[in-house]
């Protein structure tokens, strides 16, 4: 009578438990799309205070995405101002990756456009009838007509190269002094989120209504 | 732009879209301008039949618009690639729906020129080619069923034209003199305007139309008031630089200094709103009424619509907001 009791009760919770597993995963299940729902947004960090303008990047850029001689999609530009010589200042030059990418939207063929899994502005080539459109609407003036294959181009953060690779871009594998964190703006745990919600920083040319996922962490001195 | 973190260093140099495409936007416009012309004054004065400026407008506009595209696709950097923009539309992009109104807009242009010389064309086909001269009754049996709707169209389509070369311009935020409001209203008046005098010069040139013939008289008649409306529109783009930010401060520089202001004080002013004027209204009646002086002020005023495109086309995209 006992035993039976309690085998009852055994199977009971058996049941129960198993209902509530079942429940319990089912629920993470339809949780787990609804965080992915959120598409990526990667983007970048570019510190100011950590740039020493060694063109490591620069290199790294031209080496892995088989960019054309004398041509670049990364140019760390030197402005340090000229009355103050002794604080180095440098910006990096490079496709902002806006999340409203004037580029993409103006592109007649298509070939400029975002990537459909990461959200990366890309461009594809073979589309490309080399109209020059993007490159005038792209008010960052970051894109140019490849010399080799005639398509236009911009930084498209390795997206065919290293990102396919599982890789990081080429230029933040290169730095060797952490001024460029690359990951998912929209995942709360990553890194260069966890890092913008500590620190300030800037987009480039906020007017102009892109919203680059490009951020600028400047240099700010005070004076004494 | 001080601070410190906004970089001047930029991948392109300079002018990226050469004198090509401001071929193409004056030849787009005259296209455009001629057909509107000809077809307002067709409903304005009810005719029916074929005049010499309706054939002189239908002409042109077909000549110009293929010229056009020729200058657009030598413009392409792989141009032998351009039939991708004719199977890829992007719907955002102001090329791409141009390209739509223009794949309509060609052939309208072309059935135009089948009614202007569907009299020629017939006697053609009745001495050579004969094999052709049923089809071609039966084509235009059709065409001149469908005669007025195909002429609305041709009109909305023929605006459209002449507007979206101003809008194709107008999206590019990053040069102040293009990114204004009132440029595509500009190019429509330009284009008009450019319109107007070439029609007028080919309805006399081939086709035998009298200088003072009531249908060039009511052209002469609304040549000023849409050169009114260009410098008006001119001197709205150039107040709002003037008052403006400081990179649109920096970009009214054009009109001043620099080839760009001469290309538009002696282009677009000199020979494009002067000599017109001067020659039509200074220099007594009996010059203004001599061939000569039709033909050179409507020349002047294409080449001042040629200049104008030049000029807009070239200094809006040196003056950028990199300042």
């Amino acid at each position: 009578m006992d035993t039976n009791l309690k085998r009852r009760a055994f199977v009971k919770y058996l049941a129960l438990g198993s209902a509530s597993i079942t429940a319990a995963s089912y629920g993470a299940v339809n949780d787990k799309p609804k965080a992915q729902t959120k598409k990526p947004n990667f983007g970048m960090i570019f510190d100011q205070n950590k740039c020493v303008g060694c063109t490591d990047c620069e290199r790294a850029c031209v080496k892995v995405n088989l960019v054309p001689k004398g041509q670049m999609r990364l140019f760390v530009e030197d402005k340090t101002d000229p009355n103050n010589r002794m604080q180095k200042r440098y910006v990096r030059v490079s496709c902002q990756q806006c999340v409203e990418a004037p580029c993409a939207s103006v592109c007649p063929t298509n070939a400029c456009h975002k990537d459909l899994l990461t959200g990366i502005t890309t461009t594809n080539a073979d589309d490309c009838i080399a109209c020059k459109y993007c490159i005038v609407a792209c008010p960052y003036d970051v894109r140019f007509i490849n010399s080799e294959n005639h398509a236009a181009e911009s930084c498209n953060f390795c997206l065919d190269t290293n990102l396919a690779e599982g890789k990081e871009p080429a230029c933040v594998e290169a730095c060797r002094y952490d001024a460029l964190v690359f990951g998912d703006l929209n995942d709360e745990e990553s890194h260069i989120s966890k890092l913008l919600r500590i620190k300030d920083s800037l987009r480039m040319r906020p007017e102009c209504g892109t919203k680059p996922s490009l951020r600028y962490i400047p240099a700010v001195k005070m004076g004494v | 732009m001080n601070g410190a973190i906004n970089y001047t260093h930029t991948f392109s140099s300079g002018v990226v879209w050469h004198w090509p495409i401001a071929v193409y936007l004056l030849l787009a416009g005259m296209s455009g301008g001629a057909l509107i012309v000809a077809l307002l004054i067709r409903y304005y004065k009810k005719q029916t039949g074929v005049t010499p400026l309706f054939k002189g407008a239908s002409l042109l506009s077909l000549v110009t618009i293929l010229l056009g595209m020729v200058c657009l696709v030598a413009d392409l950097d792989k141009p032998l690639y351009f039939w991708k923009i004719l199977i890829n539309y992007n719907f955002t992009s102001v090329m791409s729906i141009g390209v739509l109104a223009l794949c309509i807009y060609i052939p309208l242009s072309f059935v135009v020129i089948l009614y202007a010389f569907e009299k020629e064309l017939n006697a053609f086909f009745a001495n050579h080619f004969t094999f052709l001269k049923a089809f071609f009754g039966l084509i235009m049996n059709i065409l001149n069923f469908i005669r007025p709707l195909m002429f609305v169209l041709t009109l909305i389509f023929a605006v459209a034209i002449c507007a979206y070369t101003g809008f194709l311009i107008s999206v590019l935020v990053r040069f102040p003199i293009l990114n204004t409001s009132a440029l595509p209203a500009l190019f429509v008046a330009s284009g008009l305007s450019a319109g107007i005098a070439g029609s007028g010069l080919i309805a006399a040139m081939f086709f035998r139309e009298d200088t003072h013939s009531s249908d060039l008289k009511i052209l002469h008649a609304i040549e000023w008031p849409v050169m009114a409306a260009e410098i008006l529109l001119i001197g709205m783009i150039f107040v709002s630089l003037i008052i403006g930010s400081d990179v649109q401060k920096a970009a009214s520089m054009a009109f001043f200094s620099g080839e760009y202001a001469k290309m538009f004080w002696i282009g677009v002013v000199g020979i494009g709103f002067v000599i017109p004027i001067v020659f039509n209204f200074l220099l007594g009646k009996t010059f203004a009424h001599t061939r000569f002086a039709f033909y050179v002020s409507s020349l002047a005023s294409i080449i001042g619509v040629l200049m104008l495109r030049m000029f807009i086309l070239y200094a809006g995209q040196t003056y950028s907001i990199f300042i």
